[in-house]
Order: C-alpha cells, then sequence, then structure tokens
C-alpha cells in the first residue's frame, strides 16, 4: 500500500494534510480526516454507493447518457443548469460556457444561502482574509451563527482556535478569545467565552445595539459591543443561523462591520459548507457581474425568477441539468412536486435521492480523489486538488466538454 | 389552559448535525438515519406542558404535512422553541415562501401534540417523481 496526500473535498475545509493508503481501488487507512471527512472518502470507495449511468432508470453505458443527455438539452427550450458548489473551477468554466450556448439559466445554492454575503465580500463592501492570516494573528474569534463542530469539524483544530501557536501562560489555552452568538446551546458555545445566547431572530437588535441605532440597547448589546471593540482583529465566522435571521439582508450588518473598522481590523468568512461555492461565485461574477441566478436567454440578465427554487416553483424550465447537487434531499417536498414532467439530467459521483429520480444520471469522478483541479476555498484562497487516483470514471469537466461540443442550441 | 392534547405551537429552528451527514454518507437512509433525524428536542417547560416524558412521541404539523418524531427534552432549550436536525422530515415540513430568497425551513412555525403512533418512516418521505 501506498500513502498518498489528498485534500479532502468532504466539507469547505479543503483540508490538505489528510493521507490515505490506497491499494488498487480499495481504501486503507486513513490519517488526518475528521469522522465526516472519512465517512466521505470511504463513501467515494464503495461502489454500492457511487452513482450508476442510466436513462430513465434503465443501466446504460456513461456515452450513451451522455449523448442522450446532449439529446435532451438540445431540444428543449428553457434550460436550467443548477449545482456546482462542489465542482472544479475547471468544471465551473465549461458550465458557464454551456449555460452561455445553450441560452440557459444557471444558478447555484448560493441563491438561498450565502449569496448576499458573498456578493458584499466579492464586491468589497465587506473585508476578508485568508484563514492563514487569522492563525496567530486575530485576537477575537466570533463565530456568528455558526456551529464548525457539526458543520467543518476540523475548522477550529486546523485553522482558527487549536491551530494558534502561543498560549496563555499557564499554557492551558490558546492566546486568543473564542466568542460565539447563537440562539442555542452547541459544542462550541460551551467553549465559548463569552457565549451570547441570543433570542431567535435576536441579531439584528444586536446589531443595532452596536450600531447605536437602539436607544435602549440590552446589556448583552452593550457586551457584545466592548468585547469587539477592546479586539484589535476580530474574525467574524458566520454561518447560516446568521443568514437567515438576517433574512439575507446584510445592509446593517455591513454597516456594523464598516463602523468597526474605523477602529479595528475585522475580517468577514462565510462558513460556507461546500467545497468551491465561492469559486462559482467569483466565475460568474467576473464574467457576468452576478454572483448566481442569471439567465444567457438573449443578453446576460439576473433577478430572483432566476434562482433555482422560483425555476423550479414557477415550472419556467422544461430541462434541467444538475451537477453534484442533491435537491431532492435538500428541498421542501412541496417544491419538490413541482418538478413532475421536467426532464432532469443528473452528474454526481454519489448515488443520491436526486440520481434516483432523474431521467439521466451520469456518473463522474471525485473531485480530489479521482480528478484534479482548483477550488477556492471558504476564505477565498485557492487550492489545487492533489493527483489523482485513478477509478475509471470520467470526470464532471470531461462530461460537460462533451455535453458543449454535442449540444445545439 | 391548555391542555395537552391539544399541543403547543412553536418554532423548530433546524441545525446541521454531523452525526446524522455521517450516517447518510455510510448508510444512506437507513433506520440509523431515521433514528437520529426524526428527534425534537424541547425544552423541560414544552415537555411538561404536553404531559410528555423524554422519548415519548410527538406529531409535528404545518400546513405542508406532519411527521411522527420522538420527543427529547434540551435542558438547554427555551420554552417555544424546538431544535431538530435538517433531514427529509424537516423538508416536509418546510414551505416555500416566493417572497423569500433563502431555503424555506431554517425556523418552521408548528403545532405539536403528543400521540400514540410509530415514528414516520423515512421512507414515507422521499418524494417520488415520474420520469417525464
Amino acid at each position: 500500500m501506498s500513502p498518498r496526500t489528498l485534500v479532502c473535498t468532504g466539507c469547505g475545509c479543503l483540508c490538505d494534510d489528510v493521507q490515505v493508503e490506497i491499494n488498487g481501488t480499495h481504501l486503507g487507512q486513513i490519517e488526518n480526516a475528521c469522522a465526516k471527512g472519512a465517512a466521505y472518502l470511504q463513501a467515494a470507495f464503495n461502489p454500492e454507493l457511487r452513482a450508476k449511468s442510466s436513462i430513465r432508470g434503465q443501466g446504460c453505458s456513461p456515452e450513451a447518457a451522455i449523448h442522450e443527455a446532449a439529446r435532451f438539452l438540445s431540444k428543449a427550450k428553457r434550460r436550467l443548469i443548477f449545482g456546482l458548489d462542489n465542482s472544479t473551477l475547471e468544471t465551473q468554466a465549461l458550465a458557464i460556457d454551456l449555460a452561455r450556448k445553450l441560452g440557459a439559466v444557471i444558478d447555484d445554492a448560493s441563491s438561498f444561502s450565502y449569496g448576499p454575503l458573498i456578493e458584499r465580500i466579492l464586491k468589497k463592501d465587506l473585508p476578508t482574509c485568508s484563514l492563514s492570516e487569522v492563525r496567530d494573528k486575530a485576537d477575537l474569534l466570533l463565530y456568528w451563527g455558526a456551529n464548525p463542530t457539526a458543520t467543518h469539524p476540523r475548522h477550529l483544530s486546523k485553522y482558527t482556535y487549536y491551530a494558534y501557536a502561543e498560549f496563555n501562560p499557564a499554557g492551558w489555552y490558546p492566546k486568543v478569545t473564542l466568542s460565539s452568538i447563537e440562539v442555542r446551546q452547541t459544542e462550541l458555545t460551551t467553549m465559548s467565552m463569552p457565549a451570547f445566547r441570543i433570542k431567535l431572530r435576536g441579531d439584528r437588535e444586536l446589531i443595532s445595539g452596536l450600531l447605536g441605532e437602539s436607544p435602549a440597547a440590552s446589556d448583552q448589546a452593550k457586551q457584545f459591543s466592548e468585547l469587539v471593540k477592546k479586539s484589535h482583529f476580530c474574525a467574524m465566522f458566520c454561518g447560516l443561523g446568521l443568514v437567515h435571521s438576517l433574512g439575507g439582508d446584510f445592509s446593517a450588518f455591513t454597516r456594523m462591520v464598516q463602523l468597526l473598522s474605523q477602529s479595528i481590523r475585522v475580517a468577514v468568512i462565510p462558513m460556507i459548507a461546500e467545497t468551491n461555492m465561492l469559486g462559482f461565485t467569483q466565475s460568474l461574477h467576473q464574467q457576468t457581474s452576478y454572483v448566481n441566478s442569471a439567465s444567457f436567454a438573449s443578453s446576460v440578465s439576473h433577478g430572483h425568477q432566476f434562482s433555482f427554487l422560483e425555476q423550479v416553483h414557477n415550472h419556467a424550465a422544461d430541462c434541467i441539468l444538475i451537477v453534484g447537487s442533491d435537491p431532492f434531499s435538500t428541498l421542501p417536498q412541496s417544491l419538490l412536486g413541482k418538478l413532475q414532467g421536467i426532464d432532469i439530467i443528473c452528474l454526481d459521483h454519489f448515488t443520491t435521492l436526486t440520481t434516483d429520480t432523474a431521467d439521466i444520471v451520469i456518473p463522474s469522478a471525485v473531485p480530489g480523489v479521482e480528478c484534479r483541479g482548483s477550488v477556492v476555498r471558504l476564505d477565498g484562497d485557492s487550492i489545487m486538488l492533489a493527483e489523482p487516483i485513478k477509478n475509471g470514471y470520467p470526470t464532471q469537466e470531461a462530461i460537460l466538454r462533451q455535453l458543449l461540443e454535442k449540444v445545439q442550441p | 389552559m391548555t391542555s395537552p392534547e391539544n399541543g403547543i405551537l412553536l418554532t423548530v429552528v433546524t441545525h446541521e448535525d454531523v452525526h446524522l451527514a455521517i450516517v447518510k454518507l455510510r448508510d444512506g437512509w437507513s433506520n440509523a438515519y431515521q433514528k437520529k433525524a426524526a428527534v425534537l428536542r424541547l425544552s423541560r417547560a414544552d415537555l411538561e406542558k404536553l404531559a410528555l416524558k423524554d422519548g415519548a412521541k410527538v406529531e409535528i404539523s404545518t400546513p405542508a404535512g406532519s411527521v411522527v418524531v420522538t420527543a427529547r427534552s434540551d435542558a438547554t432549550g427555551e420554552a417555544g422553541v424546538g431544535l431538530m436536525p435538517s433531514s427529509l422530515y424537516t423538508n416536509l415540513l418546510a414551505s416555500y415562501d416566493p417572497g423569500s430568497p433563502l431555503l424555506p425551513g431554517k425556523h418552521i412555525e408548528a403545532r405539536v401534540i403528543p400521540i400514540e403512533k410509530g415514528i414516520t418512516p423515512a421512507s414515507d418521505l422521499m418524494v417520488r417523481r415520474n420520469r417525464a
């Protein structure tokens, strides 16, 4: 068995120190991975969990599935391309090219999650920094509506709290303040000193308190304000709890960060769970000036009507190409009912509820394990995926390249 | 005074659960998935209002549908707020709001009543689509 070092693509951490032993197509010992990453890698080497090519439920060769997918996309009138948040930059670029050629709508999950926050970071309304800048330099680590122990199990040990080299004089704690803002008790809040346990949807009130916009600011808001203002460099890790509490409206949050930035350094890092959502939004933004929900139907246009959720809700597409995403296990059932009668093509490496129900399934190589490429980590750093292990699956990049050649607009 | 049979109204807050994510990766939509996903954590106050003990079954209902899950006591829980991992169970309870740009299901307004029924099987929550 030969040990290999991989970049784990099991979550947004993209840990680059994961060592695996490979014997042919069998996975041996895994080192440095968290339990989630290990389960992901084990699944990648379990043939039973891998997607199989099919056309309307009947097994076929990958080539036949690609050919049929090209036929579906060519005959469709209103195409939608969705997913891509766990794909490489190279795959994402081809998907955008495909959308352009087909006059399709293209979107990813950022349109209903981190999009508004990412957009403000990309437009430099909010300051950010790399995780390597955070370590040993930030003196306040603030996790806001985020629980990395559940979403990014090695975030604290590899990049933040436990990664600090300097400890307090007794040697018990890293020399940094770990704090959190949460509506519930989590593993992280029990470690945080202080932890701000706020009421449900109470984030806006806390922000108003810090901005001085609320004349009767709560004690909590005052404590929070004091904590942040006495720091020199505050790294804010924003999770979906914050995104949902603010309803996706980060205007007050941005004003707060801009106010704080007058006296201390603040860096905002979204706790994106997907491996390359930031890459997709950056790529689309560079090409269209929009981070998601773009239509290439005539010239480039953008709007809520082009978000995946609205497209499904309004039956706007007659053929959907889903790349590396599983909406059938994440979307509300009531919305999934609207997908009756629509052609669905799914590219994925794993068997999912979406591959189970798709009209065409094209199995693909696992990025980072079976194919190389580059991705953008949640802090904006570019990461090269390691030399691949050959397992015979076509890459998403190769599949999209073939589709791009075969489809007729 | 509300009687336990009428149930209580609360906001179900959904969250990621690393154990559920691992089970899903390893075993798919198995009994282990069901056991970890079909759990509603309630404050002691809410459990008392429902006259329930830890481990009893409750039915959670919203305009979108209802599921039967296990109620667990959460010593740190807040009255009026229930906690559930994001899963096929919460997907059934969530409704799409065209006015919101966000994925529905983070905060779900629901009625919870005590019930003597089995847990809703995860297999009943998978959407089957007629292929075009």
